[in-house]
């Protein structure tokens, strides 16, 4: 059959004009290039702060100038802030941040979709992590440092407990979002259940859990650096809040912009694997 | 031989009211038999599909495959759906290999097998596209092929070649008629086309809707005569198949209007 008679296209174009390649309207963004847009907002956004300060509209000990922040990094860079060098600030956080997110989504993963998949499963734990996950992990913190003392194990916990709930949530609903027909399927092509679970069950739950994954980041963000400003003597987050004790503005402006660059590049890496592993996302 | 005894199906819809979408309907599919249903829409056609593949319980009554009730689905059973069901994660020959690699048959062997029937359905061109980068036709084609590629013993379609145009639709329905001469399957097929029901049916049962029972069912030799000549255009041109085709159609608006009718 694969000889059916195709009207023949013919081909006026010339070789070096060809033929104009289209693709279905979409609708919002639908995959359009976002970069110079976001890149030219940053430099506005530079432009308006070093504008404020030019100007002296607000004291430089409350908004230092972009050129005070870059001198400062560089100082900081070199000697160190509060006891240690810049790499251990940021190694700290990172390591912090880095091995609760690896522990959260070993577990949050699998107890996600099991919680997606059983009636028992979804019935007991349903009933910790409802309780616990509206929760301010500050609120928490406290009683981490009582039970596992002021190191680093409670403060990883507490960023496990933070990522846990939004990936093994978005687990859930990445099982829920499942057709019937794509089971039924391939269950008519001979699936066990084992392969039901990983070609057609994780695959289908994949870029839910993903967005959960991103989502978690966040939070396990903005959870370390509260964090290290209550109980710490190292990381971003500990820099801060010394600084923030001297009035040293711009120390306190270089620890958000690290920030700001750590959670980008986390964010950027998280696309990236979204891209490679789930390019067929939203369309089916 | 596939039984199907007194199978009724009852459904309560959202706002609590009670469709009798099979009424007490038997119907043997003896092996390589070729039964085609036909019906107005909504009439519980997809539905008797879905309990001969296993994914609908009875209400009451029982189906049988081989004297074993049909308890799930399962890889003796292939399915052809209505919807197209194809993994978006998986490339054309990805999707047509699934059942394959579901039973542990190697990788080359998948390639190899399904390169031919992707060849068959005029889909060489786009083994490796993925399935939004298709056509509903094509679509269909590749769960056709994905049905086929399984090998079962009996294939259940539900108007599987629905969304094709008239040359490729016959195409389809010759190389299926070849398919099944050739290996001897067992055919359920669902269809709205009257002239597609009598040129491959060796069976074909006429249904009612709400509630949905066989009205009519016609034993018809036009496929065997087909598989031996090979000659379409005699078949369907002549005498007997039209009149065939007339009786059934009265028979679907008489239904229709009965219904009508009642109401
Ligand atoms: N899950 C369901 N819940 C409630 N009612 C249902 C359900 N599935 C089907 N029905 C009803 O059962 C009847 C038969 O549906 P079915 O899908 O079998 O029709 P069909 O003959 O395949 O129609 P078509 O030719 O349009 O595909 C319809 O009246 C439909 O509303
Ligand atoms: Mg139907």
């Amino acid at each position: 059959m694969s000889e059916i008679s195709q009207p023949s296209t013919v081909v006026t174009a010339l070789p070096e004009a060809g033929p104009k390649i289209v693709a279905m309207r979409g609708f919002g963004i639908s995959g359009r290039p976002t970069l110079l847009i976001s890149l030219a907002t940053a430099i506005a956004i530079v432009c308006l702060w070093w504008a404020v300060t030019r100007l002296g509209v607000v004291p430089r000990l409350f908004l230092p100038t972009p050129q005070d922040v870059l001198t400062q990094f560089g100082a900081i860079a070199r000697d160190g802030y509060a006891g240690a060098s810049l790499g251990e600030h940021i190694y700290a956080s990172l390591f912090r941040i880095l091995t609760a997110a690896g522990f959260a989504i070993v577990v949050a993963i699998p107890v996600g979709l099991l919680m997606g998949l059983s009636r028992w499963a979804k019935g007991i734990l349903d009933v910790p992590i409802e309780f616990y996950w509206p929760l301010p992990p500050l609120a928490y913190l406290p009683l981490m440092i009582i039970w596992l003392g002021i190191g680093e194990t409670s403060k990883i916990t507490l960023l496990i407990l933070a990522m846990f709930a939004p990936i093994c949530l978005s687990a859930q609903a990445g099982v829920k979002a499942l057709p019937i027909e794509r089971v039924n399927a391939a269950r008519s092509l001979g699936a066990s259940r084992l392969q039901l679970f990983f070609h057609i069950v994780l695959p289908t739950a994949l870029p839910e859990i993903l967005t959960g994954v991103r989502i978690a980041l966040g939070v396990g963000w903005s959870t370390l650096v509260a964090a290290e400003l209550i109980a710490s003597n190292r990381g971003i987050g500990y820099m801060i809040m010394s600084a923030s004790q001297f009035l040293a503005t711009d120390v306190v402006f270089v620890g958000i912009a690290l920030i700001a660059v750590c959670a980008f590049a986390f964010g950027a890496a998280v696309k990236l694997v979204e891209a490679l592993l789930v390019p067929w996302k939203g369309r089916t | 031989m596939l039984t199907i005894d007194h199978a009724s199906v009852t459904f309560k819809t959202d706002d609590g009211r009670t469709v009798h979408a099979l009424d007490r309907v038997s119907l043997d599919i003896p092996d390589s038999g070729f039964v085609v249903a036909l019906g107005a829409s909504g009439c519980g056609k997809s539905t008797l599909l879905n309990a001969i593949a296993g994914f609908l319980p009875l209400s009451s009554g029982t189906i049988a495959l081989n004297g074993r009730p049909v308890a799930e689905p399962g890889a003796d059973r292939g399915v052809v759906f209505q919807k197209d069901t194809l993994l978006p994660w998986k490339n054309v020959i990805d999707n047509v290999a699934l059942g394959l690699k579901f039973s542990g048959v190697s990788r080359a062997e998948q390639t190899r097998r399904c390169e031919d029937l992707l060849d068959v359905v005029g889909l060489s061109d786009f083994a490796r596209a993925f399935p939004y980068e298709l056509s509903g036709g094509m679509r269909q084609r590749v769960g056709i092929a994905r049905a086929l590629a399984a090998d079962p013993d009996t294939l259940l379609m539900d108007e599987p070649f629905g969304a094709l145009d008239s040359l490729t639709r016959e195409q389809m329905q010759e190389f299926l008629v070849s398919v099944w001469a050739r290996t001897g399957k067992r055919v359920f097929f669902i269809t709205h086309s009257v002239e597609e029901a009598l040129f491959l049916g060796t069976h074909v049962i006429v249904m009612s809707p709400r509630p949905g029972r066989i009205v009519a069912r016609f034993d018809l030799d036009f496929v065997r005569r087909f598989a031996q000549t090979g000659d379409s255009r005699a078949i369907k041109t002549s005498a007997e198949f039209n009149s065939l085709r007339e009786e059934i159609r009265a028979l679907l608006h008489g239904a229709h209007e009965l219904r009508s009718v009642t109401q």
